[in-house]
């Protein structure tokens, strides 16, 4: 904020806007959505079913709700001017935020269903300080939340925004994506995307109506009590037993693969990247089927790249591009996805654009110590020993099957051992993990911010460390780690990144 | 990186000790610290005192268990808690001033030792706590960027050092590095 000295725009010239007045509508809508259950619940509990006073009831209702948000909608303004964009808000407890655009990480633009109907979009402003929405406009008119998105994204020191606007305006949207997806490939990504939510959401959707099942439903006594007999089960053959098993488990894939494919066609639909030329560098996403979001991310934001994949997908050389910036992405993911299913080559040119290269063929990638699979498979051994000895002696002897267990306790960490891997090459380092997710993060040596080499009690027989990367966003559950090296490699690592931070401080470099 | 620091001498298997000293010859905190921390440790010791007691009545009335049962392990693990740690927790704290950077290394069954470059400091804290401050001590907290560990937090400092560390630091601190 301090390179400019004098702004060319005095920064209190731009009136304060209000939000586009059929937000109204949109937000009560949300919220009546929300109360249409307690209306109902009254309608069948206090109101005994009489349609009036259910009916007096909405009607109550919905006039609270709208004034409500009138009222909330009449006291939002915000301002945009050259530098900043002041928000001021609030009914009682006037809050009065501003967030210079020096701080904007990205920008979306989100058009659930009916804001596309009203034409309207939600601007949100993310800063990455921490959790939420850091600016939230909702809601703008399209071409309102357009505009304020490039008056953002042109913004640059020492440029004016109408400069980088004009420029801009005339290759709109006629240049080539830089990568895009169509419906075969995103029914690909959908086989991949593998996952029992819609199972989860039949779960809750019982869990929350439970009042209109009998009651102990979700008691397994019951149903004990309640099967026609169980002489009926044990009258079938063993065959026909495996047989519904297997249906079971078979019903059980076909739930979780069509939930993963509706669940990517919804998020992914249209998906297309591109590259923004004007103002600041960027990508540009767009996708969502029902929900579209458009979002804004300047090239110099990202600070690693994440390509993910799994055992069987990497056989069809798919990846799932991903990059860290300090702020997470506004759909709830800590990084921002950018090629959900793309082959290498494909994948090649899109970090290209942010000076990041993929390994290179011939680059060693180092292993890490071979404690890291057989500690862990001692570990479960001694654990599941140590149930099995408890359970089988005191419970049931059957329970000495537990032990079989050891096998994949011991199998899995082996595969995730030698998946588990480092190269560092003069400006990047590269870190493979996992062998069911894999994971390769790409961290340019200039965007590290701190170096950990640490050592638990049971690395110090083995003299081993574990050295995590501090870089600015990305998970912390899952940050940039590689476990189990020599403790004296470890150092030696790290020498090496630390100075190749301290060669790279040139001045807009990092 | 100062020169003298003999964090990359060879590991050798034999005198693993001598060669790697217990902060890697790293600058050790302000000696009051052990003091400090030995008071902390007191507070504990005591706190875990009153609980073993109440356990001990406790259980002789219920159950009728041996005088001591509970309360002799207790102050033993409280005696070591006050004689034993306080020299070993202080003695494995170290901190490095580099010309780039900061080296923190603490911990003495969990290990870590982390390096902060000093241009990717955001900004710092110097903290005093009452106690801290009967002693002249101070904590130096610096914030970074990064998402994992982006407070390092350096206690145990003469608070003249801490805010002479401070100044230095401060002279490379970079607007708008992310």
């Amino acid at each position: 904020m301090n390179e400019l000295p004098a702004s060319p725009l005095p920064d209190n010239s731009a009136p304060f806007q209000r939000l586009h007045p059929l937000s109204i509508i949109l937000k009560s809508l949300g919220t009546l959505g929300q109360n249409l259950f307690a209306i109902l619940v009254l309608h069948f509990s206090l109101f005994d079913r009489n349609i009036f006073y259910t009916g007096l009831a909405a009607v109550a209702l919905v006039a609270l709700v709208v004034g409500v948000t009138a009222l909330i909608w009449s006291r939002f303004t915000y301002q945009v001017t050259a530098k900043e964009i002041r928000i001021k808000s609030g009914l009682l407890n006037r809050n009065n935020r501003s967030i210079p655009f020096d701080r904007i990480q990205d920008v979306s633009l989100e058009q659930k269903l009916v804001s596309r109907l009203l034409g309207l979009a939600t601007v949100a402003l993310e800063t990455g300080s921490g959790g939420g929405d850091d600016g939230k406009l909702d809601a703008l008119s399209r071409t309102d939340a357009e505009a304020l998105r490039d008056t953002i994204r042109d913004y640059k020191d020492g440029l004016k925004p109408s400069d980088a606007g004009a420029a801009e305006h005339s290759d709109r949207g006629e240049t080539p994506p830089l990568f895009a997806m169509d419906n075969r490939r995103i029914f690909i990504a959908g086989l991949f995307n593998f996952s029992f939510v819609l199972l989860a959401i039949l779960g809750a959707v019982a869990q929350n109506l439970d009042f209109l099942l009998p009651d102990g439903f979700f008691d397994p006594r019951n149903w004990l009590d309640a099967l026609p007999g169980r002489e009926t089960i044990d009258g079938f053959s063993s065959w026909a037993r495996v047989g519904g098993a297997l249906a079971a488990i078979l019903s059980l894939v076909v739930v979780g693969l069509v939930s993963g494919i509706v669940r990517t066609f919804v998020r992914e639909y249209g998906f297309r990247l591109d590259k923004v030329d004007s103002g600041q560098a960027g990508f540009r996403r767009r996708r969502g089927l029902f929900t579209l979001t458009d979002m804004v991310m300047p090239i110099h934001r990202v600070q690693a790249a994440i390509l993910q994949t799994g055992p069987v997908r990497a056989r069809f050389g798919w990846y799932h591009l991903k990059f860290t910036s300090l702020a997470g992405d506004a759909s709830g993911e800590t990084d921002h996805s950018a090629a959900p299913c793309a082959t290498l080559a494909e994948i090649d040119p899109i970090l290209e654009d942010c000076a990041i290269h993929q390994a290179a063929a011939d680059l060693a990638f180092q292993p890490v110590h071979p404690a890291f699979w057989w500690r862990r498979a001692i570990l479960a051994l001694l654990a599941l020993t140590t149930i099995a000895l408890t359970a089988g002696l005191f419970l049931h002897p059957g329970f000495f099957a537990i032990l079989l267990l050891v096998v994949p306790l011991g199998f899995i960490p082996y595969l995730n051992w030698r998946h588990h891997q480092y190269a560092l090459t003069a400006s990047q380092l590269f870190v493979r993990a996992g062998w069911w997710w894999r994971r390769l993060a790409i961290v340019p040596l200039r965007k590290i911010q701190t170096v950990d080499v640490s050592q638990s009690p049971l690395d110090h027989p083995l003299d081993l460390a574990t050295l995590t990367i501090g870089i600015a966003g990305g998970s912390t559950i899952r940050p940039v780690i590689i476990q189990d090296i020599g403790f004296a490699q470890a150092m030696d690592l790290r020498q090496q990144l630390i100075e190749a931070i301290g060669q790279n401080r040139l001045p807009g470099h990092a | 990186m100062n020169e003298q620091t003999p964090q990359m001498v060879p590991v050798d298997p034999d005198s693993d000790e001598p060669l790697r000293p217990y902060n890697q010859g790293l600058t050790p905190l302000h000696p009051p610290q052990k003091n400090l921390i030995r008071i902390n440790m007191i507070i504990r010791a005591l706190i875990l005192l009153a609980l073993g007691l109440a356990a001990e009545i406790l259980l002789q009335v219920q159950l009728g268990t041996t005088p001591g049962m509970v309360l002799i392990p207790v102050a033993l693990f409280a005696l070591m808690l006050v004689l034993a740690l306080p020299g070993r927790i202080y003695r494995r704290w170290g901190y490095d001033m580099g010309d780039e950077q900061l080296r923190v290394l603490r911990g003495f069954l969990w290990r870590t030792d982390t390096i902060v470059p000093f241009n990717r400091i955001q900004h710092i804290d110097v903290a005093q706590g009452p106690l801290q401050r009967a002693f002249g001590l101070s904590t130096l907290i610096v914030h970074t960027a990064g998402t994992h560990n982006s407070i390092v937090t350096l206690p145990g400092l003469a608070t003249a050092d801490a805010e002479a560390m401070r100044e230095t630091i401060k002279g490379h601190i970079r607007q708008d590095m992310i």
